[in-house]
Parts: structure tokens; sequence; C-alpha cells
């Protein structure tokens, strides 16, 4: 099933001389249980598109529909609503609010809509993220990669059907990074939708398909290999 | 790395007999690297030769194990203490195909790029999957460092496509400024 659908989407900012096509035409599928990455060098597009998936920025024409809704079709009341409700997002600042506990941080978006019973499914995410015990401690007092497993957390809790993750493993050591990375395959397989920005090939690589772009377009996909099993073949 | 050495560390552990000593390797490169029996025994007579190893009594199998001398040790600990030189590795085709490319009259050579990154992803990528099936460090070890050369391509084009913007950048013709252009996009 689709989760996020882009259909010709363009973008640019600026008019007449100084117009800049930051998307040129984007098509592009998101399913249920489907990892995409987008990758491409800096001023290719990759951070615009990950904005129009979630509703930060809005198309200059084409349509973004996320679980079924055109979003330039919501009032701002609905679109903030599916935002909070729908849409995970992963940065790699983290965006923690420091003076807020983990379990806290994580049942913001609930606390928002006025959910019953949010802590005890904000503990639930942190466990889910191997982070049992971890609810009542602040954000300074956890490491990085502990810190990111709570923004991971915190974007997936609910009824979150779509994750957006921008560079998300950041600053971290590469077996912190990995394990971010494996987490977010989990709990896409689990039954999310998910989309990562990353210049790193090594993350791109947790993903079902990798999308280039260059210049506002999508140049290649590359997906899985027909054979595999090719690949440990000698030389 | 030479399957001499391999067997030598595969030795290192205990006395082992060919068939045994096949099946270990394989297990110790993921089967990355398969031997047949022959090389096995072949590899093994010579180390005989040089006393690196010795055989010992037939077992009741019949099966003849070998075991790690002392100058087999000493043999393993210099090439443990070894750097593996990389004047000993192949030319390095792809790094000639691009220069190739950007020297061919009519080569799209960024084509040629996107061509090479989107198989090195897609390696990547497989890779990467059989990571979340391995426990076995020695395998997964293994698979990282297929894993990072991969990556070291990636990077080693997406370093070559910015350098070959840099370089057709003096070649541009000047712009019409009567006509609509596509200004780059500010980070």
């Amino acid at each position: 099933m689709s989760v996020l659908e882009l259909r010709q989407v363009h973008r640019t900012h600026g008019t007449g001389a100084t117009i800049v096509h930051a998307l040129r035409g984007i098509d592009l599928v998101v399913r249920t249980g489907e990892l995409v990455a987008v990758m491409g060098p800096s001023g290719s597009g990759k951070s615009t598109l990950l904005n129009l998936a979630g509703g930060l920025d809005s198309p200059t024409s084409g349509e973004v529909v996320v679980d079924g809704t055109v979003l330039g079709s919501c009032s701002r009341k609905a679109l903030a609503a599916l935002r909070r409700r729908k849409i995970g997002y992963v940065f790699q600042d983290l965006n923690l609010l420091p003076s807020l506990t983990a379990a806290e941080n994580v049942a913001l978006p609930l606390d928002l809509d006025g959910v019953r019973g949010s802590r005890k499914q904000a503990l639930d995410a942190l466990s889910e993220v191997d982070l049992n015990g971890y609810g009542d401690r602040f954000p300074d007092e956890m490491s990085g990669g502990q810190q990111q497993r709570v923004a991971i957390a915190r974007a997936l809790i609910g009824e979150r059907t779509l994750v957006l993750a921008d560079e998300p493993t950041g600053a971290l050591d590469s077996q912190t990074g990995e394990a971010v990375l494996r987490l977010l395959r989990s709990k896409v397989d689990a039954g999310a939708a998910g989309m990562l920005v990353t210049h790193d090939a090594r993350h791109a690589a947790w993903a079902d398909r990798v999308v280039f772009l260059r210049d506002g377009r999508v140049v290649d996909t590359s997906g899985p290999l027909d054979q595999p099993e090719e690949l440990l073949r000698a030389p | 790395m030479s399957v001499k050495h391999g067997l030598l560390a595969l030795l290192e552990r205990g006395p082992m007999y060919g068939y045994q000593l096949r099946a270990a390797f394989e297990s110790s490169t993921g089967g990355t690297w398969p031997l047949n029996i022959g090389q096995v025994y072949t590899t093994l007579s010579r180390l005989e030769r040089d006393e690196l190893v010795r055989p010992l009594p037939e077992n009741e199998t019949g099966q003849r194990p070998f075991e790690i001398t002392d100058l087999g040790h000493a043999e393993l600990a210099k090439w443990f203490a070894s750097p593996v030189s990389r004047s000993d590795r192949p030319r390095d085709e792809l790094a000639i195909k691009l220069a190739l490319a950007i020297t061919t009259p009519g080569v799209d050579v960024r084509a040629v790029v996107q061509t090479q990154r989107g198989a090195a992803m897609r390696t990547l990528q497989e890779y990467t999957r059989l990571k979340t099936d391995v426990g076995d460090l020695p395998w997964l070890l293994v698979l990282d460092s297929m894993i990072f050369q991969a990556e070291a391509e990636v990077r080693w084009l997406d370093h070559c496509e910015a350098s070959l913007v840099r370089y057709e950048a003096p070649a541009a013709q000047p712009v019409d400024a009567d006509l609509p252009r596509d200004a780059e996009v500010p980070r």
C-alpha cells in the first residue's frame, strides 16, 4: 500500500533571473514496509524533497499524498494534525526538548492530541528501542546514540505510518550509527514506510531502494540484485 | 593473502586434515573465497616441504591430519606482523576506464559514473542485507570489509562527479541573458 506519493512535484524558489529549480518533476512512491534512501550531491534537492514529503514545505506544482491525503488540499490545522499523527521525523540534530525527560519527549505528540495513557505508550516505545528504564532521564543524561533512539521512538509512537529521516546518524560513531539504522529498518519492516536522506552510501544501503537526485531530478534508482549470491563468488 | 598463510592460521587452532581445512577456510571467509580440495593438498605439501607443517599418523577414518611446526608459528607471526602491500593488488580497471572515458570523444562521463555508482550501491545493499542474518564475528568482519570497499568506491565516484562539474565549468558557454537559466541551489 502506498503511504507516500509524489506526483510531478516541482519546487522553485525566487522568480525571474534568480529562480532556483530545487525539484523538477519528481514522481516517487514509498509503500508500507519499504525504506527508500535519497542520495545526491549538495544542492541536488534531497532536503527539499524530504520537507515536501513531511508537509513542512509546499510544492510549486504537483501533489504530495500521505496516507491517502493530498497535503495541498488540507487546511493548516488539518495538516498540522496529520503531521503529528501520521508522520515521524528524525533529524540529525535530534530536536529533543532538553527540559523534558525521555518519556515526556516521546509522549509529546500524543499529549498535544490529548491522548490518554501517553506515558505508558512512551515507555513501551522506549522499550522497543532498547531504552527500558531510561524514561525519566533527561537528554543531557544520555549518550548521543541513546538520544537518537529516543528521537526514533518519538518519530514512531502512535499510529505513525511514515518516518522521515534526515542524516539520522549525524556525528554518531560507526557502530552506534549502524544500530540506529538497524532500528529504523526494523521499524519499517514492522509496518511503517520510511524515507532516509543521507550522504553516506553505507547508510543508504539499509534501504530497499536508493534514489539518486541531481539538479532536482531523479537520475537513477537502485534496487536489489537478481542474484545476490553472485557477489560472494571469488573473482 | 595467500592460501598458505590461511592454512597456517587455521592449523594454529590445532591439527586438521584437508577437508577440515577447506571447510574451516571457507567458513572463516564467509564463502567469499572457495577453495578446491586439490589446492588445499598442494599447499599442504609445499608447507610440509618447507617444514612449516608436519603430518601426523592417520586417524581411524584414514584421514591424515597436519600440525603446525615451530617454523610455521614463526612464519605465521611474521605474516600477521606485516602489512598487506597495495602494490600486490591488481590494477584498478575502474579508474582506468574512467580516465579513458574522459578523454574519449562522445562519452557521457557522468552517465558512466552513475552506472558504476548504481552498481556499487546495489552491491552495498546486498552486503548490508546479508549482514542482518549474520551473527558470526569473523564472517561479519569479512562482510564489513567488503561493505567499506564498496562504500569507498561510491565515495570516490561522488568525488569524480564533483570534479567533473568543476572540470567542465571553464568550457561552459556564456549564459544568454535573454534565456531563462537554472541557477544552482544555494546551501
